[in-house]
């Protein structure tokens, strides 16, 4: 079976700066490939060269079996692309957008109407497809975004962060939708910072850090990796900053993290017999107000590999 | 490949049918501010009266043909006025003291030079104040040069063909290669009724095509940011597509523009602009060089914002130079040079003399060629900024 996408060997660089370095995977027909990584790490960079928004100064592209670079528009034709950004004319209906779109796109004129009116009804939003985009919600915009990545029914969707802003109602549509489009065979490949959302959809997922994948595998491969290391989560009351320093130097904990004002995140060894160590470690110093420990997931094999937190 | 051009055509179209301010700069700005000039500075029908001055240091039977021929014309009756002056030196005084509006300035030994077959050259005096008497003695002079260059041209080849020297001339004449007889052929005042009106009309229709044709553009520029270029360009489309639909429209919206604004200036005023087919093919050559520069332009903006300020700027600096905002007379002759790098010199120029000569589209081939140069290099040039910006 040829895979849906096969890149390999993709490296960008912009002046000086290296965004992305080496970076390669494959996904297959009906395969979800999640891509986790910080703000900065090339996801979108990544994503711009699988496209063909962007030339790759290293690498090669296949979708379906047809080379990016020599045959651009066969190749792309197989891909639904949904920036990382709303791209959509806000002066335009929903509707209209769509079948300019789809009509850029080559729908036949026949076909057009029908397809519209299907993806109108798939995104939820038939009822408001005659309003002008501006009047819409953060989450019906994102909702019609992805829309306009699907009426030519393509083999690869590429998500890039499509929910960010939206409401856990929009955005709990979002991925039901998401999730029933790979059930019926399509490829997807997916990015965002919420972890959960990796989780819950992909198969298979790459850490990409600093331009490079760091780590692939399935959820399971990726969380075997942290071994038996536990997240924990404290909640603290006082000189956060000098509670963190001093949280560093116990004996078991890897990573510690600031998430907030007053939370801290550690990423320990045997972490529920390290509670007592680290107490009284903070104590004089902040209260701990409360504590959670959490078994291995894939948020702490992020942590653990890229020594950063997904959300800043 | 056709459909998705077209497809982005109706859009950009329909996005700027839609914008009624874009529509008032396209179409009632430009034919507004034509009628303004035209009626505060042009006027219907002045009376017109020129004075010409008339120098003759040639004394030979030339300057007395034409001479002749001015004064026996029923046209110019009671219109033209001819000063004799003894130099051009006297000639400019009176130029500026406003006692001539331009004068006419035959150099010594024009006549035996002409009569050799070596050509000579006629002198022409205007002034800024009286563009009305220059329109009029350019027209004589450009009938002199005509003669002239026909005259040179039977001489040599009678010299080349054997005829002893002696006997070219009478040779010459009495084969009827122009005697020292001046036919206005096209009656001179036509040109001076490229009055005002079409001047101005033809400088706002240069200056106006930058903007509209330049607001497609920055329409490309905001798709940018809004992200919908990378939409479609990550589509299975040309990457040329969303640039050249947009440049479809802006071309056919400024081509429509400088249209109304000729068609206004025929209506309102009852000029003629002269020659229908070379007065719209001198328009489109000039609103692809317009096309060009505004996306030279937006092939190298950051932001559509920047391109807008640029263009704006480039428009007038063209207008300006190019004579569509003041006469290019009128602007010293430093600035007269530069003016050959804007394109509105050379439609202004074309598009007035065509106006003033009733001649055809021959007539304007340099104008035409020139702009279309200009577009070709402009062209290029942001082909290789959008393959190096937009389209990296
Ligand atoms: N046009 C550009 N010019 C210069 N540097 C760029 C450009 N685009 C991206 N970069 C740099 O490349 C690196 C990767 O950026 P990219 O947008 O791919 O990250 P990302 O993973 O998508 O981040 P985010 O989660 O914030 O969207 C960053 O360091 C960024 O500053
Ligand atoms: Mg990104």
């Amino acid at each position: 079976m040829t895979n849906t996408l096969t890149c390999a060997n993709l490296s960008k660089r912009y002046g000086g700066a290296i965004a992305v370095r080496d970076v390669g995977f494959t996904i297959a027909p009906g395969e979800a490939y999640g891509l986790l990584g910080p703000n900065g790490a090339g996801k979108t960079t990544t994503i711009s060269m699988l496209v063909g928004l962007l030339k790759p100064d290293t690498g090669t592209v296949v979708v379906g079996g047809t080379d990016l670079a020599a045959e651009p528009m066969a190749a792309k034709a197989k891909i639904g692309y949904v920036p990382q950004e709303i791209a959509l004319y806000p002066d335009l209906t929903g509707r209209e957008n769509l079948r300019f779109f789809g009509r850029l796109f080559g729908l036949p004129r026949k076909a057009l109407r029908g397809r519209v009116e299907e993806v109108l009804d798939l995104v939820g939003l038939a009822d408001r497809a005659d309003a002008k985009l501006d009047t819409y919600s953060g989450g019906m915009k994102r909702r019609i975004n992805i829309g306009a990545a699907l009426l030519h029914r393509p083999e690869l969707l590429i998500l890039d962060e499509p929910t960010v802003g939206v409401d856990p109602q929009s955005r709990k549509s979002i991925l039901d939708g998401v999730e029933r489009l790979v059930a019926d065979g399509m490829a997807l490949l997916y990015t965002s910072h919420y972890m959960e959302e990796v989780e819950r959809l992909c198969h298979r997922v790459a850490i990409i850090d600093h331009g490079a994948i760091v780590a692939e595998g399935t959820r399971h491969e990726l969380i075997e990796l942290v071994g038996g290391v536990d997240r924990i989560e404290l909640t603290l009351d006082g000189d956060v900053e000098t509670a963190l320093a001093k949280l560093h130097g116990v004996g078991g904990v890897t990573e510690a993290v600031r998430t907030s004002a007053g939370s801290v995140r550690l990423i320990a060894e045997g972490g529920r017999y390290l509670l007592p160590a680290i107490i009284s470690t903070v104590d004089g110093i902040a209260t701990v107000t409360a504590v959670e420990v959490v078994e291995p997931d894939l948020e702490a094999t992020f942590l653990h590999l890229t020594g950063s937190t997904l959300r800043d | 490949m056709l459909r998705p051009l077209l497809t982005v055509s109706a859009l950009e179209l329909r996005t700027r049918i839609r914008d009624r301010t874009a529509l008032v700069i396209a179409i009632v700005v430009p034919v507004a501010m034509a009628t303004l000039f035209g009626v505060a500075l042009g006027g219907d029908d002045p009376p017109l009266r020129a004075t010409v001055g008339f120098v003759d240091l040639d004394g030979g039977e030339f300057p007395a043909g034409v001479r002749r021929e001015l004064t026996a014309s029923t046209e110019l009756e009671g219109v033209l006025t001819l000063r004799d002056l003894p130099g051009r030196e006297q000639a400019q005084t009176a130029l500026d003291a406003g006692d001539i509006g331009a004068a006419i300035v035959f150099p010594a030994g024009f006549s035996t030079s002409v009569g050799a077959g070596e050509g000579g050259q006629v002198g022409v005096l205007t002034s800024a104040d009286t563009p009305l008497a220059g329109v009029v003695a350019n027209a004589v002079v450009d009938r002199i040069s005509a003669l002239v260059r026909a005259r040179t041209l039977a001489v040599r080849a009678s010299l080349d063909a054997g005829v002893p020297a002696s006997e070219v001339k009478e040779f010459v004449e009495r084969n009827g290669a122009g005697g020292p007889a001046l036919t206005l052929a096209n009656d001179p005042m036509a040109g001076g009724k490229v009055d005002l009106s079409v001047y101005y009309g033809a400088g706002m229709a240069a200056l106006f095509a930058f903007f509209v044709v330049g607001a497609s553009f920055r329409s490309l520029l905001i798709e940018r940011k809004q992200g919908t270029l990378d939409r479609m360009r990550a589509g299975p489309i040309h990457a040329w597509v969303p640039i050249a639909g947009k440049a479809v429209v802006g071309f056919g919206l400024a081509m429509v523009s400088v249209c109304v604004t000729w068609a206004s200036s025929v209506l309102i005023f009852g000029s003629s602009w002269g020659d229908p087919v070379a007065v719209f093919t001198l328009l489109l050559a000039h609103v692809l060089a317009a096309t060009a520069i505004t996306m030279l332009v937006a092939s190298r903006a950051r932001t559509d914002a920047q391109a807008d300020g640029v263009i704006m700027v480039i428009s007038f600096v063209a207008a300006f130079f190019g004579g569509s905002l003041v006469p290019l007379y009128s602007l010293p002759d430093v600035l007269q040079k530069l003016a050959l790098f804007t394109p509105n010199a050379w439609t202004t120029t074309g598009l007035t003399g065509l106006a003033g000569s009733g001649a055809g589209l021959a007539s304007v081939a340099a104008p035409i060629g020139v702009l279309c140069a200009i577009a070709v290099v402009a062209f290029g040039l942001s082909a290789m900024g959008f393959r190096k910006g937009l389209l990296g």
